[in-house]
């Protein structure tokens, strides 16, 4: 997915991955604003994947690992939504497909 | 908590109509929408395109491999933006594999889908799998709420 391939957001989670990095820190690192820094940490920590912590004036950050999900479980979960949404639509036009043969 | 990640992924539904009313929704685009993605091209005949947006952040890609209505359908599967040199850890598009069956079932079908040829996975944060997390990352991304997350006790 796009999300995973956004480098920066990818290049944040790496340098959290490893310690607790300061905003200042991690903005740092990068050539984009610290504006769009704070963006893809707010991305992030809303997935669950990065927590914030605040000493003082200063924002502190890491990830979660248990904010990670193996990618099987999180297959799981798509298909199963997916296949629920399957099954409404096809009995919705099986219904309607009925209704209108009986019309018609 | 060891979990082959080599394994396929394998789900099933019953559907009350017939194989091949579901059938039509794996192989006309404005029918895919209406179960799976907001836009869908699909060519479906072996290496025609198969190309779903999930949304912004995330979009399904690779091509029908097999197509016999009305009972399987055969494509190749990945996300758009993990390509081969982009990432090592993604999955690229047209990399893995799902195959979708279906099987009368009394007035019904049996949908049966296996997602296999899935890249070994670590768990590990710092090894394999950004992908991982992807899905509530790709629906945090474009702005929704992935929910609670399933590793932590609701509050």
């Amino acid at each position: 997915m796009r999300a995973l391939a956004e480098p920066n957001r990818r290049r944040i989670l790496e340098l959290v991955a490893g310690a607790e990095r300061s905003a200042g820190e991690i903005a740092a690192e990068f050539a984009i604003t610290r504006p769009a820094v704070s963006q893809h940490l707010a991305v992030l920590r809303q997935a669950g994947l990065v927590e914030e912590r605040r000493e003082g004036t200063r924002r502190l950050y890491r990830a979660r690992p248990e904010g990670f999900v193996p990618l099987r479980d999180f297959l799981e979960r798509f298909w199963d939504e997916r296949l629920e949404r399957l099954r409404l639509a096809a009995e919705l036009e099986e219904g309607r497909r009925r209704s209108g043969s009986s019309s018609g | 908590m060891a979990v082959r990640q080599d394994e396929a992924v394998e789900r099933e539904v019953r559907v009350a109509a017939r194989p091949e009313t579901v059938f039509a929704f794996l192989v006309d685009p404005e029918k895919q929408v209406l179960w799976m993605g907001r836009r869908a091209e699909l060519d479906a005949r072996p290496g025609g395109i198969y190309r779903v947006e999930i949304n912004d952040e995330a979009v399904a890609r690779g091509e029908f491999v097999e197509i016999v209505p009305p009972s399987k359908v055969l494509v190749s599967f990945g996300w758009e933006g993990q390509e081969a040199g982009r990432g090592e850890h993604g999955v690229p598009p047209g990399s893995s594999r799902v195959e979708v069956t279906l099987e009368p079932d009394g007035d019904g079908t049996l949908v049966r889908l296996r997602h296999y040829d899935l890249p070994e996975q670590a768990r590990d944060m710092h090894g394999q799998g950004w992908e991982l997390y992807l899905g509530r990352l790709a629906i945090a991304a474009s702005g929704g709420d992935p929910g609670p997350d399933p590793n932590q006790p609701a509050d």
